[in-house]
């Protein structure tokens, strides 16, 4: 047998030479953005970091000639929190970590049927600390703001719309065809309806039908409509996940005596929600971006207080700090999120398998 | 003592379509406890499924069929008890990607018999050492080679305490240098005394391990012989054909 020998090793300047020569498209692009970068770079640099003005009670203190972030930091306490009490924003802090605890359990490799109750108690657990109740003096839903109310509604309406598309999905693979018929027909109105038309619904026209004397908060309804609008698109993602499972699975179950609900819950769902995985954390993604769309019910979330913000005389005409804030927060907690789910993905893949 | 009461496995009249394609025609078949029957047969005769029916994954449109006496129970409750008196192997071997090995053969004995898990994990690491892959419990399936799945499963089928195990192929999707030590273990498995019923194309296993040999074509047994005398002497023709291409 002849003895292995290491592999032959270029110096990694001439490598990336002739991986250029290899690629000359590559090459072209990778110049066209460095291009593009030197020319936008320093003009951005100056205007957001080294012109800036960072403090202020007014506009007038900006006088730099770059970016006036006075505007979002002489209100950063709406633009976490709206307008809760100031002596409670403790109770903001609790009930964000308290979701966020809620939510941890669910993202273990082997996720156990307990975090799926944990993390609703979570939820309303938070809900609790903010509305406020016994000890805790209240603070109704309409003092709630600020990225608080964007992080609330976004990770709580998943939370519980993930059972809920789990049921979808299935009900969508049912043979019974009412079951199914129902299912479809649901999901197919709420995906085929823009977000903002249902939230309006929720606001304006569902309390003329309520029933004297039943009133639900217009937070809460609007948490239900981004419920139901999540579980749909979820559905979908679980439908493939499902679709993926291959048949064979179901059959071995079968043969070995378990029947259908138990072959649902200990083979086909943790098989089709890894599958469904990606998908589920892009819905996310995109729900947590619409979560901004909740001042149509005429809340303030870290979009509305700045919205407000520049309307105020004092602030007028920073339209392009206030929207370029919120679009750098959106983009940091996004990219975490793919990041993060890439990560996720590859600590849910089973050991030996490729895909 | 007649037929009908020591046979294990005991089919009579066994008919069905897939649409309006008629699959099997009139099966009788009869299983002793503790004998071997190869079923052997050209590729579309109905031999995957007549075991397919056996244990219940395909339905049958008519006939009656008995694994120990509980299909005189009626529907369901049939159709339940003969899974949980029958082993079932797979041509892909279907073990569950997303647990390991050992969890595969626990799951089932614990979650469908309601056995004491501990109980349980021992007498598969016990199974497990029968079919030599006791070191590799705690892996996950896509870490194994294909025989070694393939025993795992048979492992898994076995944990169930079945009274028959059922094997569809279980060689025809294995690289050629493992089906030798997937048939080792079904020999193994057959000289312990086990129901056993193969199909499969490994016409040295039949001759070596069977009882009786099941020819099967059209989806009709067209002749059950001990296997000397049918690879040596077949007497309808279509099993003199089949035998002479195989040889």
């Amino acid at each position: 047998m002849s003895p292995p020998r290491p592999r032959p090793r270029q110096p990694l300047a001439q490598r990336m030479i002739d991986a250029l020569r290899r690629r000359p498209l590559d090459a072209a692009a990778a110049l066209a953005v460095l291009i593009m970068a030197a020319w936008i770079a320093p003009g951005l640099m100056r205007w957001a970091i080294i012109d800036a003005t960072w403090t202020g009670e007014t506009k007038a203190a900006c006088t730099e000639g770059g970016a006036c972030w006075a505007i979002v930091t002489s209100r950063w306490r709406q633009v976490l929190a709206g307008f809760y009490p100031k002596d409670h924003l403790w109770r903001v802090a609790a009930a964000a970590l308290v979701l966020l605890a809620g939510v941890a359990p669910l993202l273990r490799r082997r996720t156990s049927g307990l975090a799926l109750a944990t993390a609703p108690a979570a939820v309303l657990l938070a809900y609790g600390v903010m509305e406020g109740a016994g000890v805790l003096p209240r603070a109704p839903t309409d003092y709630w703001g600020g990225f608080f109310l964007n992080l609330f509604i976004g990770l709580g309406a998943s939370i519980f719309a993930l059972p809920l598309g789990i049921a979808l999905a299935l009900g969508r693979t049912s043979r019974l065809p009412v079951v199914k018929g129902l299912c479809v027909a649901f999901i197919e109105v709420i995906r085929g309806s823009p977000l903002i038309v249902l939230l309006f619904a929720a606001a304006v026209v569902a309390p003329l039908f309520t029933p004297a004397g039943m009133t639900l908060d217009k937070l809460t309804r609007a948490m239900i409509v981004i419920i139901l609008f999540e579980a749909a698109y979820m559905a979908e993602a679980v439908r493939g996940g499902l679709a993926g499972v291959p048949a064979g699975q179901v059959e071995a179950a079968r043969a070995l005596g378990l029947d259908r609900w138990r072959t649902l819950v200990f083979v086909v769902l943790p098989q089709a929600l890894r599958i469904a995985t990606p998908a589920l954390v892009n819905s996310f993604i995109g729900l947590f971006k619409d979560t901004t769309l909740i001042y149509v019910i005429g809340v303030l979330d870290i979009t509305g207080v700045l919205r407000n913000a520049v309307t105020d005389f004092a602030w007028q005409g920073l339209e392009t700090e206030a929207y370029v804030f919120v679009a750098a927060v959106f983009w940091v907690f996004c990219f975490g999120l793919s990041r993060w789910s890439a990560s996720l993905e590859r600590r849910l893949s089973i050991p030996g398998k490729s895909a | 003592m007649s037929n009908a009461d020591c046979a294990m496995v005991a089919i009579r009249g066994l008919n069905k379509w897939y649409g309006d394609h008629h699959v099997l025609r009139g099966v009788d078949l009869d299983v002793a406890a503790g004998e071997r029957v190869v079923v052997l047969g050209p590729s579309g005769s109905g031999k995957s499924t007549l075991i397919r029916c056996i244990n219940g994954l395909e339905a049958y449109e008519e006939g009656e069929l008995d694994i120990a006496g509980v299909g005189r129970l009626a529907g369901a409750k049939a159709v339940e008890q003969s899974r949980r008196l029958t082993g079932m192997v797979f041509q892909g071997f279907n073990l569950f990607p997303h647990l390991t090995i050992l969890e595969n053969c626990v799951l089932a004995p614990v979650q469908v018999a309601k056995r004491d898990p501990n109980v349980v994990r021992e007498e598969a690491m016990a199974l497990l050492a029968k079919v030599r892959i006791s070191d590799q419990a705690h892996k996950y399936p896509a870490q194994l080679s294909g025989g070694q799945q393939q025993r795992a499963a048979i492992a898994r089928a076995l944990a169930m305490q079945p009274k028959v195990m059922l094997f569809d192929e279980p060689t025809s999707a294995l690289d050629p240098e493992m089906v030798g030590e997937v048939l080792d273990v079904m020999t193994a498995l057959a000289a312990s005394g086990m129901t056993m019923v193969v199909v499969t194309h490994e016409m040295g296993f039949a001759r070596e391990v069977a009882d009786r040999v099941v020819f099967m074509d059209a989806g009709e047994i067209v002749e059950i012989a001990p296997p000397a005398a049918f690879f040596d002497a077949p007497r309808q023709t279509r099993a003199r054909d089949f035998v002479r291409r195989v040889r």
